[in-house]
C-alpha cells in the first residue's frame, strides 16, 4: 500500500513537471510531444487506467 | 481483399505518412505518431482512442525508471560528484595510460547501464572525458567516437537495456538472464574501443585538464558519491536475496530513493525543482519515442500489420537474417529509433526461437548492435548530441570514420552471439 501512494507521489511529480516544461515551451512539436506523454501519466494518476 | 494484402496497403500507408512528416521536418517521435494514426485510418479503425491510449501505457514503467535514474545521475552531476571522480582518476592514473583508460571507460558504462540512455552518458560524463582524452593528444573526431561509442555500450549494457527490455516485453519473455550476457560484451568492447582509438595517445597534460575540468565543491567526497550507490544496489540486491519479508519497490522507486540520498548528502545546495524539470525536459525525445512506439505498436496489432511483418521475418531464409543483421538492427535503430525493437526485434527473436537459438543470448546480441544506428542519419540523436558535447568543428563524416573499426568489432561480437547463443547460454544466468 505504502509503495503503491508513493508510485502515485512519483507519478503526479513526474506531471507536474511535464505540465511545467509545457507551459513553458515554445515549439508546438514540442508541445504536441508533451500532450501524448502525458497522456498515460495522468491517466494513471486520475486512476482511469 | 486477402488479408495479406490488406495489410500490405496499410503498412505502405503507414510508411507513406511517417516519409511525407520527414519531409515536413517533423520530428521522428511525431512521424511515428502519424504512420500510427494514418495506419488506423486506413485500416478501418479511425481515430481509436481507446488503442492509442493503451499503446501509450505499454511502456509507462521504462519512461519512469528513466526519469528517476537520469534525475540521479543529474543530481549527481549537480552537487560535484562526477567532477569529483573524474579529477580523482586524473590525478590518480594520469602516469598509467593503461589504467587511466580502463577507469575512464567503466566511467563512461555507469550512466547509461543505470539509466538505460546512452544521451545520458554523453551529457553527464561525455564531455568531463573527452576534455581528458583532449589532453592526451586525441583529436576531437577520435574523442567523439570512444564517447559514442561506449555510451551506445553503456546503453545496451545491464541492469536497463532498452531494446533487450522492448523486445522481452513484446515475446512475454521476463526480462532475467540477461546481466551476464549484456555485462560481459559491452564491458569487453567499450575498453577495445578506447584502447583502439587512443592507442597513439600521449601521456595526459595534467595540469592543463585539471584547470579546464570543473572544479567539484570543498566538502566533496568518495563516501557522498558512494553511498547513494551502495543504498540502490543494497535494495536491489535485498529483494532478491528475501523475495518474501522484503517489499517488491520496482526500479524507479530505487533510482527515486538514490537520487533522495545524493540530494540529503549534496555539499552544495542544489535547486531540486530546475534539475528535475530540466531531467524530464532533457529526456522528452526519449519518452516520446517510447510513448509513441507503443502507440505504433499498439496500431499495427489493430491492422495486422504486425503480423504481416512478424511472418515476413520469421519465413525468412535464417542466413539471409543473420548475414544481414549488421545492416537491418542500425538502419532500424536510426529510422524508428528505439522503436526498432518491438518492431523488428519481436519477430527476429521469435524466429531465433523457432531456430532452437537461445533467444537471451541472440538478444543480447542484436542488443549490442542497434545503438550504433544513433549515429546514422536521418535521426542520428545521439552522434550530433555527442558530436556537440565534445565540441567537434569538424565534418561529422571524419567521426563516422573513426566509429568505423569499433563498429565493426560490435557487429562481428553481437552477430557471433546470436550465432552461437546455444553454446554461450550458460551465461543467461541472472
Amino acid at each position: 500500500m505504502i509503495i503503491t501512494i508513493l508510485y502515485y507521489l512519483l507519478v503526479a511529480f513526474v506531471v507536474f513537471l511535464m505540465g511545467w516544461n509545457l507551459l513553458k515551451s515554445k515549439k508546438w512539436q514540442e508541445e504536441v510531444l508533451y500532450v501524448i506523454v502525458l497522456l498515460p501519466f495522468l491517466l494513471r494518476l486520475l486512476r482511469l487506467k | 481483399m486477402s488479408m495479406t494484402t490488406s495489410a500490405t496497403i496499410i503498412l505502405a500507408a503507414m510508411v507513406a505518412a511517417y516519409l511525407a512528416a520527414k519531409i515536413f521536418k517533423i520530428s521522428t517521435e511525431l512521424s511515428m505518431l502519424a504512420a500510427a494514426l494514418v495506419g488506423g485510418f486506413v485500416g478501418g479503425a479511425g481515430l481509436p482512442a481507446r488503442h492509442i491510449a493503451e499503446g501509450a501505457f505499454t511502456y509507462l514503467d521504462i519512461c519512469l525508471i528513466f526519469i528517476t535514474a537520469t534525475l540521479f545521475m543529474n543530481l549527481l552531476k549537480e552537487s560535484g560528484g562526477v567532477a569529483f571522480v573524474v579529477r580523482r582518476i586524473l590525478k590518480r592514473f594520469h602516469k598509467h595510460k593503461f589504467l587511466l583508460f580502463i577507469m575512464l571507460a567503466v566511467l563512461m558504462l555507469i550512466p547509461g547501464m543505470l539509466t538505460g540512455a546512452g544521451s545520458v552518458t554523453v551529457l553527464i560524463v561525455g564531455g568531463m572525458v573527452a576534455t581528458v582524452l583532449g589532453y592526451m593528444g586525441i583529436p576531437k573526431p577520435k574523442a567523439a567516437a570512444i564517447v559514442f561509442v561506449i555510451a551506445g555500450l553503456s546503453a545496451a549494457a545491464p541492469p536497463v537495456s532498452l531494446w533487450a527490455m522492448l523486445t522481452a516485453a513484446g515475446v512475454n519473455m521476463p526480462y532475467v538472464g540477461f546481466f551476464l550476457p549484456l555485462m560481459i560484451p559491452c564491458l569487453v568492447l567499450a575498453l577495445l574501443t578506447i584502447f583502439i582509438l587512443g592507442w597513439k595517445s600521449k601521456p595526459v597534460d595534467l595540469d592543463q585538464a585539471l584547470k579546464e575540468l570543473p572544479q567539484p565543491p570543498a566538502r566533496m567526497n568518495w563516501a557522498k558519491i558512494l553511498l547513494p550507490f551502495l543504498i540502490f544496489f543494497a535494495l536491489i540486491i535485498a529483494g532478491r536475496i528475501w523475495p518474501f519479508d522484503f517489499p517488491i519497490m520496482g526500479l524507479p522507486l530505487v533510482f527515486a530513493f538514490a537520487a533522495a540520498i545524493t540530494l540529503l548528502l549534496s555539499p552544495v545546495r542544489i535547486d531540486f525543482l530546475e534539475v528535475s524539470r530540466r531531467t524530464v525536459h532533457q529526456l522528452l525525445p526519449l519518452i516520446g519515442t517510447l510513448t509513441c512506439v507503443g502507440v505504433l505498436v499498439q496500431i499495427m496489432t489493430l491492422t495486422g500489420v504486425r503480423g504481416l511483418i512478424s511472418v515476413t521475418v520469421v519465413t525468412l531464409p535464417a542466413m539471409v537474417v543473420i548475414l544481414t543483421l549488421f545492416l537491418t538492427l542500425p538502419v532500424s535503430e536510426s529510422v524508428l529509433m528505439w522503436g526498432a525493437a518491438p518492431v523488428l526485434g519481436v519477430p527476429l527473436v521469435l524466429l531465433f526461437n523457432t531456430m532452437n537459438l537461445n533467444p537471451i543470448i541472440a538478444l543480447a546480441g542484436m542488443s549490442i548492435i542497434w545503438p550504433l544506428g544513433d549515429a546514422i542519419p536521418p535521426t542520428a540523436i545521439i552522434g550530433r548530441l555527442t558530436v556537440e558535447t565534445v565540441g567537434m568543428k569538424e565534418r561529422y563524416s571524419i567521426f563516422l570514420k573513426y566509429c568505423i573499426i569499433p563498429a565493426v568489432l560490435i557487429i562481428i561480437v553481437g552477430t557471433l552471439m546470436v550465432v552461437f547463443s546455444k553454446k554461450l547460454a550458460f551465461l543467461a544466468v541472472f
